[in-house]
């Protein structure tokens, strides 16, 4: 009896924070679609319910803003940061892991090293090497400095562990040369560990915000990270049209997500079976 | 077919020996097994064969051409795996073909071959399933699949039937020796598994820390063995060798003291063995029988009933057990004491550093 009371209470408590931790994660997000259906005073105010405003500033939102440009910057910097940093990213990790030689340790502990180094240190140095390239303002400074990641090669590095070494040989007596084997054989195997790298890297590269804001300058090659951050920081900031920019810029996120969340939690498990 | 010579091959990892020297000639149409425990090589050799490891030195031919430096698919060779190693994102039919498709042969003839092999191993109705969807044996089958439509001149196996469960082990061992009869190809296999040596092989090499043992037919190996390693490996349950020295017997012949088994002595047929050298002596379970001239004195420790025969497991004091096979076991029980009786002839003698004494 004491024992059955016991382990409801356990339950409960353990319930109860489980429910605590999920309302935390998705309160915000609550919040946010209803931010956009709300007057900026009322948001103010801290109305949780939704709200009639939505239209007006759906209306504002695209008259302060040329979403198609904007949105466009974003997805073109995602997807190339994102195709890049994997294609690199995997290489690296499959070589790290295939090829042997007496230097490969000490090679990758230098590169997990630079996981250290923080990109606030970074930033002066890579606004003189763009500067001196003349890539200020270009799309391709804000992707340059993405594409080579230690963490997405310690990823690659650590799954290619689960890629099984006898498809290698196999392919090897079937005639593949490395770069066939790679391209045939390890990248559609190893789908899932794309899959999950891939929404990792596409949601960094779309949330990124500090780079972009050192790099990009003018107004046409802005991002919407930048473009919501300007409308927060404004005199009178509304609060609706803000949070229908966050709602606008979550959807590709979302969508990028939900289309892909069942490799990507294979990814996650490892990708061979 | 094909002939494969292997002249003094050695493979070394750094300072670290692991192929120390293997000469062996195969000949074309022949069925030869690598065994040995694991870690003495034969899978690195298999691979070397293959392309998949560098020769350290040493020439590897076939049909008389060095191999040593030629891509593992210009060799004319085709390999089945442990695991298979069939490509998971394609079909059995993709599978299968996959190599020729790389080789450019014309898709018309890949169809062909790749019916023809489905044919031989009853794949068709498999043929567009993908390998997750497939049983062990099926893998298996497509994996050798995948190898026959090649056309290759040396078939390699490496340990191929070691996932598979008992039953669909013998099955496919069974196939196997089917395929090699069929296509009359060279084979070069790999087991740790000895019942798979000695009912596939025309020829079998026993190998030890990367050196050959012994090269020989099943039989000529299992009745004529070099030395105690190649003896106690070969035979299941493996050979019973009984500690002792080389004393003089009647006449001219000598005999083998066992001061672990009440001194019982054992005349046996060696030329030039000094009287007081410490010998092994061999006996396999099965030579022991009820009329035999010589006899141990052993008390049955344990027995395995397997119905046709009986394991009989039995001691002298606290000496070593020794195996006894015999097909009258049913009535035996523990502690029973018996007179393991067995023809001498059949005992074979070894030296101290394991080499046959004749």
């Amino acid at each position: 009896m004491t024992n059955g009371i016991g382990r409801a209470a356990g339950a409960l408590l353990t319930y109860s924070f489980l429910g605590l931790m999920a309302f935390l994660s998705v309160f915000p997000f609550f919040w946010m679609v209803l931010g956009a259906t709300n007057s900026s005073i009322d948001i103010i105010k801290g109305r949780v319910l939704p709200g009639a405003a939505l239209a007006t500033n759906v209306g504002t939102f695209f008259a302060q803003v040329n979403a198609p440009l904007v949105f466009w910057n974003s997805a073109k910097i995602a997807i190339l940061s994102t195709v890049l940093t994997l294609t690199v990213s995997s290489l690296a990790g499959y070589g790290f892991e295939i090829f042997r030689s007496r230097h490969r340790e000490r090679l990758y502990r230098a590169m997990l090293l630079t996981l250290m180094i923080p990109f606030a240190a970074l930033m002066i140095p890579l606004f003189i090497m763009m500067g001196q390239a003349g890539l200020i303002n270009t799309h391709i400074a804000v992707v340059l400095p993405t594409i080579g990641s230690a963490f997405v090669v310690f990823y690659f590095r650590q799954c290619t562990k689960a890629f099984p070494s006898e498809l290698r040989d196999a392919a090897k007596v079937d005639g593949l040369k490395e770069w066939q084997i790679f391209l045939f054989i390890y990248v559609p195997v190893m789908r899932s560990t794309y899959a999950a790298a891939f929404i990792i890297v596409f949601m960094t590269a779309w949330n990124n915000y500090l780079w972009p804001l050192i790099v990009l300058q003018s107004n046409e090659t802005k991002t919407i990270t930048l473009v919501i951050s300007s409308l927060a920081s404004a005199y009178y900031p509304d609060y609706g049209v803000v949070m229908v920019g966050t709602v606008l810029a979550t959807l590709p996120t979302l969508a990028v997500f939900f289309f892909m969340q069942r490799q990507f939690v294979q990814g996650m498990l490892g990708s061979v079976k | 077919m094909s002939e494969l010579q292997l002249s003094d091959i050695r493979k070394s990892y750094g300072s670290l020996e692991v192929i120390k020297g293997v000469d062996l000639d195969i000949k074309s149409g022949e069925f030869v097994v690598f065994v040995g425990p694991s870690g003495c090589g034969k899978s690195t050799l298999l691979r070397m064969i293959a392309g998949l490891e560098e020769i350290t030195s040493g020439d590897l031919t076939i049909d008389g051409e060095r191999m040593n430096d030629v891509d593992p698919s210009k060799r004319g060779i085709a390999m089945v795996f442990q695991s298979y190693a069939l490509y998971p994102h394609m079909t059995v039919r993709e599978n299968m073909g996959f190599a020729l498709r790389f080789a450019g042969v014309a898709k018309a003839e890949i169809e062909r071959r790749v019916g023809e092999a489905a044919k031989i191993l009853e794949l068709d109705p498999l043929l567009d399933r993908k390998p997750k969807q497939l049983s062990g044996g099926q893998r298996q089958r497509v994996a050798i699949g995948r190898a026959i439509v090649r056309h290759p001149k040396i078939f390699l196996f490496d340990e191929p039937l070691s996932n598979l469960d008992a039953e669909l082990r013998v099955h496919m061992r069974i196939e196997i020796a089917r395929l090699h009869k069929t296509l009359a190809t060279t084979i070069v296999y790999v087991t740790h598994d000895q019942v798979e040596a000695m009912t596939l092989a025309d020829k079998i090499v026993v190998m030890r820390g990367g050196v050959v043992e012994q090269v020989g037919s099943p039989l000529e190996l299992y009745d004529d063995p070099a030395n105690l390693f190649v003896a106690g490996f070969i035979g299941s349950p493996k050979m019973n060798f009984l500690k002792g020295a080389i004393e003089p017997g009647d006449g001219e012949q000598l005999c083998v003291r066992l001061p672990d088994y009440a001194d019982a002595k054992i005349p046996v047929q060696v030329a030039a063995a000094v009287p007081g050298t410490p010998v092994t002596v061999g006996i396999r379970p099965e030579h022991f029988n009820e009329t035999g001239p010589a006899a141990l004195d052993l008390t049955i420790d344990m027995l395995e009933h397997l119905g046709g025969e009986t394991f009989a497991y039995a001691r002298h004091g606290k000496g070593d057990l020794v195996v006894i096979e015999t097909k009258k076991g049913r009535g035996l029980k523990s502690g029973d004491r018996i007179a393991a009786r067995f023809d001498p002839a059949c005992a074979l003698v070894f030296d101290v550093n394991g080499r046959r004494l004749r």
